[in-house]
């Protein structure tokens, strides 16, 4: 189905109303990973209707609540306190530089597929002043596949590469490799790449020189830094 | 009960902090607006059971997705709710749980609602959205609302306004357009 703006405004609205189910309503989840514009649509409805829940009388969740986020997010024998965790050391000097490029690395989109076994985790790298996303990144989970289609990613400058990284819970980040800035590239993920990417869902994309990081570790500029979701 | 313009900026430093894995910041954006939260996914679930489950994986993806947060999607509250609104639906639809739900279960609910949609909510609705709603005719408002408040299926409305699908779907594709044609002025 092409994607007119009427069809764009009708069903964005009835997206955020709930009242496009189904297959139909995966279609369109489709079309807001691929379309700033769409995109735009579902953010107006969720900003307008969003007001009604405002309205509604509020009600005090049993602990039990908090207490299950708790165990799920850091399990049960950890209670909440200041430590700032998750991100490992090399990662922090990149976060306050990153908070400066904020408004660069932006949205990462929810794509809503069926899937038949096990998890799988995808997501999008997108930048706030180009409509359509710079790659959509997505996990074929039976044989540790990453796939990345390259949608509105420029090729880095002369003498560089971009290099993909999987940035684990704890720890240096793990390379993917050097990734091209046109057409679908696959990455095969390693036991371990895997398994730190199951658990911290987090990607980055760093400027290297060409052919890679000659040091095993991130050496240029984070460009990107995105959450996978698997839903 | 409306956010403050204060109060929304305290929400968007939570989330700052949050998305850099701040526990703290999230126990205190928690205790902010669970309850306003829980009062939503109560009344979209219909039943307790499923509406703490809607409101531990909301702020599940709160916790994950904290960074993706950015002013374009409106004011962080309405972002957030957003997400405990969609994860409701999903459930209460992966469960059909309404289906289940007795009219018992209902009556449980100590939020004074009656007949299909209360009168207060209608009432609040229409001033949230600018005067918008009053534009609507009845039916195409009731269609609205019902879906936004309940979470009520294409059949499910029909039952309740005893009337075909195909109408149904029209008034609610209506309306939406008529409701949009207003805000944009």
């Amino acid at each position: 189905m092409k994607k007119t703006p009427e069809r764009i405004e009708a069903l964005a609205a009835e997206y955020v109303l709930g009242s496009l189910r189904g297959a139909a309503r995966r279609r369109f989840e489709q079309w807001m990973m691929e379309s700033g514009r769409v995109r735009q649509e579902v953010w107006f409805w969720e900003e307008k209707l969003g007001g009604l829940a405002e309205d509604v009388p509020e009600n005090q969740p049993p602990a039990s609540v908090w207490k299950n986020i708790e165990r799920r997010l850091w399990g049960a024998e950890q209670p909440a306190d200041n430590t700032v965790r998750g991100l490992g050391r090399w990662f922090w000097p990149s976060w306050s530089m990153l908070a400066t490029a904020a408004v660069l690395v932006l949205a990462v989109v929810l794509v809503q597929q069926p899937r038949p076994t096990g998890e799988q985790l995808s997501g999008a790298i997108v930048q706030a002043n180009l409509e359509d996303p710079l790659w959509l990144v997505s996990e074929s989970g039976a044989e540790n596949l990453l796939k990345l289609r390259s949608v509105a990613a420029s090729a880095a400058e002369a003498g560089k590469d971009y290099e993909l990284w999987v940035v684990p819970e704890n720890g240096q980040p793990l390379s993917l490799g050097v990734i091209p800035a046109g057409g679908v590239h696959q990455v095969r993920l390693s036991d371990e790449a895997r398994e730190a990417l199951s658990r911290s869902r987090t990607l980055a994309i760093s400027l290297e020189p060409r052919g890679g990081s000659p040091t095993g570790a991130p050496t240029g500029p984070i460009l990107h830094v995105t959450k996978l979701y698997s839903l | 009960m409306a956010q403050t313009d204060a109060d929304q900026d305290q929400l968007m430093r939570l989330l700052m902090k949050i998305a850099q894995q701040d526990r703290r910041a999230f126990q205190e954006l928690y205790e902010s607006i669970a309850a306003r939260m829980f009062g939503l996914c109560l009344r979209l679930a219909g039943q307790r059971e499923l509406a703490e489950e809607a409101l531990q994986d909301a702020f599940i993806q709160i916790w994950h997705r904290a960074g993706e947060y950015h002013s374009d999607r409106g004011a962080p509250l309405s972002w957030m709710m957003t997400i405990a609104r969609y994860r409701t639906l999903d459930l209460v639809r992966a469960r059909k749980a309404r289906q289940a739900t007795s009219d018992d279960d209902l009556h449980d609910l100590d939020d004074g609602r009656e007949g299909p949609l209360e009168f207060s909510l209608r009432e609040a609705g229409a001033e949230k959205l600018t005067g918008c709603l009053d534009e609507l005719s009845d039916v195409q408002r009731d269609s609205i609302l019902l879906s936004y408040y309940r979470g009520f299926t294409h059949e499910e409305l029909a039952q309740a306004l005893s009337s075909p699908i195909g109408t149904v779907k029209s008034w609610i594709r209506r309306g939406l357009m008529a409701l949009k044609r207003c805000l944009e002025q």
